[in-house]
């Protein structure tokens, strides 16, 4: 206890009572031996006069404690009580809060592990995505030559460094089954520009780095559990990959996810390696550090600079455009809109949550008006009562938000695997920061819930109604009350109108007419590595052998190749030369670029509405457009027969325009259909999509493909077996995250603002049970009572739906671009979004008007 | 003859104790002795609640307290009335006057 003293400068110390006390002692004493006593006798009886010292000076001690935790725990005890008491009420609000804090702690735990917190690099602040950019035509090539990244590494002055790499998937082949794994290769300075070392092992040497060095691989800690049972005496052991031993020299972090989560292990890539020397074969993502102080705008400016030095060098491939952003920007661009609208609409669940309970707390503290007015006569003063009756809320606060930590942990699982898409999920976690995060929730949520309730509770002073009861009272208007239920109603329909239309958007995405029949179609990748594309001849009879292969399994209709699959975003735009000339007024033909083998049209029944298709075989290549394309482009003009060149592809020729294609959503389904060109690639690359149209359902073939992939191509492995639509429904998993959650959000507030509106209601018609008894006894008939009641709690609703209406029409916008095939204020959405509100809001006054139509008049005067 | 002793009238204390520093700076000894003679014996104030009251004027800054010699040179804690005291004491004595006249005039006519 001893804390406080310092709080209370003011009190008499020890050592003064002491003094002052024995002072009177000493008197007392005094007097006596005047009286004629011996000295001992003397102080004896003062000392007995004066009565025990230590109880006076405890006394004393009373008088200058200030009885804040006595105050506390007291006031504590009585919130036990009262919750023990009236365990209805505590939990309607305790159940109430758990949901919204939990709701709100579970997207607040999302929202701090993706966009507060730091990636989990060290100075991870100074970590920036490097990307280059055609100035000419709209190709969005963003990657880096690596000897362009020499020359960045020689000039710049703002980095500490500036690294690449280039993942690939491989073959490893030590296993009894070759396994697939991803290979990221990467450039010098990576541990520098990463601040992480192995947390097994060691960084590669220097010999490692350099070209012909020894070989050297480091795997991740995934990798490393799965493959090695997270064996510590790993390092040494050798991988074989493209045919060649790797020699394992340690192992990273856990938290190394990079380039993603699937990254199974990094070997170094000499500089100077053959393909690395042009300048315009650019393949390398480029990470830099930032020199400490050093700002993104303040690198990209060095950069821009260095670049245009360059260009006037390399006239031919460096009239690049550079961007600089922050690493962690790059990484979690997309999903910020999604996750600040989640927060939103849980915060709004808050609100109502909080409204509610308001209501639930006026209407209690009326009840209790008896047992505060006996308080008050008591002699309590009204800053304790209020401190009393805020304890009480706090303590029902506290206990919501720790069951409601329970829903978040709870949650957060379920968000994990709804959100599996998102970057950083896996960072997600309850930690210490949540539970203060939810703390302070409950906090906010005293003082917004308890204080209210608490001062008008205790308004009616000292003259209040301990004589009066509320039988004088004739009716109970409440306006507070109503408006609070007005609030719930207004704040229910703006989620409401949220959630419809986000689930409006999603059924029309369902809907949208793709172009292509996406099902029966499985998908799977075989592992290759790029040093095969040295030998196109025999790539392409590999190509041909596991697609012949295919076709002739049983099961399987059709097979094709496709680089990208579709309906994934897959972006490869370039600009395309026309032979045959092309004024220089009209626009350029920027086109999306697809590979894909012959049999892709018929494999995923894309119709081809003239020409023919682009033919495999050796001689001059050929290539289909879609209608798009035509549309675009060419108005109407005959197409087919002229010749287009990509001015960046430079290893195609100029090709035939052969035929024209029906247009598909091959991109995402909620972009519409760009120009495209298909070029006739029957040659499988990395990354290439193997796509076969099965007659049953598409994944009871994989185990049969698995198998002769294994009879004809031993060495490869086969994986990524998915149904096409799974890719779509992957491509929409953030869309469908917020859909889901926001309309579980919605519903709950709409249950809450049902919960207050029945609750008001019925607390007015016990208010007002006399004089609904005396009207009937007067012969009012019990379907003007009903009426009655109904409209009230109607009215209100309507009134809450047109500010709801208004509110949903502002706050819309925000959605605005989350939308695909609606508009933020869909007539219909909105409408029926009303008349759901106003059915429930009718079924929630219905009950309690009905209750008071059934008050039996006699029952009523008796009572008086 | 032993005076007989009466107990002190609840909450009269702090008015007796106003009135007495009123008079003058004087130690917590001094009032206990000056209440005894000024009611010739009749009140007799217990320290266990004379201290007490007195620490409790001083918080709510009736009373003025500061340390001094007393006459015989010993270290004693004096204390005087203060501004807000002497409102206090002001309001108290004419509560008090009018309650005592009440009661007087009742316990006449009923005789």
């Amino acid at each position: 206890m001893s804390w406080w003293k310092s709080l209370f400068p003011k009190r008499a110390s020890d050592a003064q009572m002491n003094t002052e006390l024995r002072f009177h002692i000493d008197e007392l004493t005094e007097e006596n031996i005047a009286a004629g006593m011996s000295p001992q006798e003397a102080r004896r009886s003062a000392v007995l006069e004066f009565g025990g010292h230590e109880q006076v000076k405890e006394e004393l001690r009373d008088v200058y404690r200030i009885r804040l935790l006595d105050a506390t725990t007291s006031n504590l005890k009585s919130a036990f009580r009262f919750i023990r008491k009236s365990p209805t009420f505590s939990a309607t609000v305790i159940l109430t809060l758990a949901l919204a804090i939990g709701a709100n702690s579970a997207v607040f735990s999302a929202i701090d592990a993706i966009l507060l917190k730091p990636l989990p690099f060290p100075d991870a602040d100074q970590l920036t995505l490097v990307e280059q950019h055609n100035v000419k035509g709209a190709a969005p090539l963003t990657r880096v030559a690596p000897i362009r990244l020499d020359d960045w590494n020689r000039l710049n002055s703002s980095f500490q460094g500036l690294t690449g790499y280039y993942s690939e998937d491989v073959s490893e082949s030590t296993g009894a089954l070759p396994e697939k794994v991803t290979r990221a290769w990467v450039y010098t300075r990576f541990f520098q520009v990463w601040g992480l070392a192995p947390a097994l092992g060691r960084e590669f040497t220097p010999e490692e780095e350099t070209l012909n060095g020894p070989a050297a691989v480091l795997i991740s800690d995934r990798f490393w559990r799965r493959r090695f049972n997270a064996d510590p005496a790993v390092i040494g052991k050798n991988l074989r990959l493209d045919g060649r031993l790797y020699p394992v020299v340690g192992v990273m972090p856990p938290s190394f996810l990079f380039p993603d989560r699937e990254a199974d292990l990094w070997a170094p890539l000499p500089p100077g390696v053959s393909y690395g020397r042009a300048r315009e074969n650019n393949w390398f993502v480029v990470t830099g550090r930032l020199k400490p102080g050093v700002t993104v705008a303040q690198a990209r400016a060095d950069l821009v600079t260095i670049q245009a030095q360059l260009a006037q060098q390399f006239p031919d491939t460096d009239n690049l455009s550079i961007t600089v952003d922050a690493l962690k920007e790059t990484t979690i661009a997309g999903s910020r809109r999604s996750l600040w609208l989640l927060f939103g609409s849980v915060s709004l669940l808050l609100l109502i949550a909080c409204t509610n309970i308001i209501a639930l707390l006026l209407s209690r503290s009326a009840q209790r008006q008896h047992e505060i007015s006996v308080r008050f006569s008591l002699g309590a003063s009204r800053g304790a009562l209020i401190a009393q009756l805020l304890t009480e809320t706090f303590l029902l606060a506290l206990i919501g938000s720790g069951l409601g930590l329970f829903l978040a942990a709870a949650a957060s699982d379920i968000f994990r695997s709804l959100a599996a898409q998102l970057p950083r999920v896996e960072e997600i976690h309850l930690d210490a920061r949540i539970v203060l995060y939810s703390l302070a929730c409950s906090l906010v949520v005293t003082f917004l819930c308890g204080l209210v309730p608490a001062i008008r509770g205790t308004r009616s002073s000292l003259s209040g109604s301990l004589a009066q009861t509320s039988r004088s009272q004739v009716s109970g208007r409440n306006p507070l009350q109503w408006l609070l239920v007005g609030i719930q109603v207004a704040l229910a329909v703006t989620l409401l109108a949220g959630a419809g239309l986000l689930l409006r958007s999603f059924q029309q995405l369902g809907r949208v007419s793709r172009g292509f029949d996406s099902s029966h179609i499985l998908s799977f990748q075989l592992s290759m590595n790029w040093g095969e594309t040295g030998d196109m001849k025999k790539l392409h009879q590999f190509t041909d052998r596991v697609l012949e292969t295919l076709r002739a399994t049983p099961g399987i209709e059709s097979a094709a190749i496709s680089v990208g699959v579709p309906g994934v975003s897959f972006k490869y735009q370039t600009e395309l030369k026309l032979l045959e000339g092309r004024a220089e007024s009209e626009p350029k033909l920027v086109t999306d670029n697809r590979f894909v083998s012959a049999s892709y049209f018929a494999t995923l029944r894309i119709p081809l509405l003239a020409g023919q298709l682009c033919r495999e075989t050796d001689g001059p290549p050929t290539v289909v457009v879609n209608r798009t394309f035509v549309d675009s482009y060419f108005h109407g003009e005959p197409v087919i027969g002229h010749h287009v060149q990509s001015v960046s592809l430079g290893y195609t020729g100029p090709a035939e325009i052969v035929g024209i294609a029906g247009d598909a959503r091959e991109t995402t389904l909620e972009h519409a259909p760009v120009p495209t060109a298909y070029w006739c690639a029957p040659i499988a690359q990395p990354g290439t999509y193997f796509l076969v149209r099965t007659h049953n359902a598409p994944l009871t073939m994989a185990e049969t493909i698995r198998r002769q992939i294994r009879d004809i191509e031993p060495l490869r492995s086969a994986y990524d077996f998915a149904p096409l639509e799974q890719h779509f429904s992957d491509g929409l998993a953030e869309n469908r995250l917020r859909t889901i959650l926001l309309s579980f959000f919605a519903a709950t507030a709409l249950s809450l603002a049902c919960v207050g509106l029945y609750g008001t209601l019925s607390y007015n018609v016990n208010v007002r049970r006399r004089e609904v008894g005396l009207r009937l006894a007067l012969g009012a008939l019990r379907g003007q009572i009903v009426k009655q009641f109904l409209w009230q709690g109607l009215a209100v609703c309507l009134l809450g739906c047109a500010a709801g209406f208004a509110l949903a029409a502002a706050s819309t916008r925000v959605l605005a671009d989350l939308l695909y095939g609606v508009s933020p204020t869909d007539a219909p959405t909105l409408g029926a979004v009303i008349l759901l509100v106003l059915l429930v809001a009718a079924i929630a006054s219905l009950l309690p008007s009905l209750r008071a139509s059934r008050v039996d008049p006699m029952q009523v005067l008796r009572d008086e | 003859m032993p005076t007989e002793k009466s107990d002190l009238l609840q909450g009269t204390l702090d008015m007796l104790i106003l009135k007495i520093v009123a008079l003058g700076p004087v130690h917590g000894y001094g009032i206990s002795i000056r209440i005894r003679q000024i009611s010739k014996e009749v009140l007799q104030v217990q320290q266990g609640s004379l201290y007490p009251a007195l620490h409790r004027l001083e918080k709510r800054g009736w009373l003025a307290a500061e340390w001094g010699a007393s006459e015989k040179g010993r270290q004693a804690k004096f204390y005087k009335l203060s501004a807000k005291g002497r409102k206090q004491l002001e309001s108290e004595e004419s509560n008090w006057n009018r309650l005592a006249a009440a009661v007087a005039n009742i316990m006449q006519t009923v005789q």
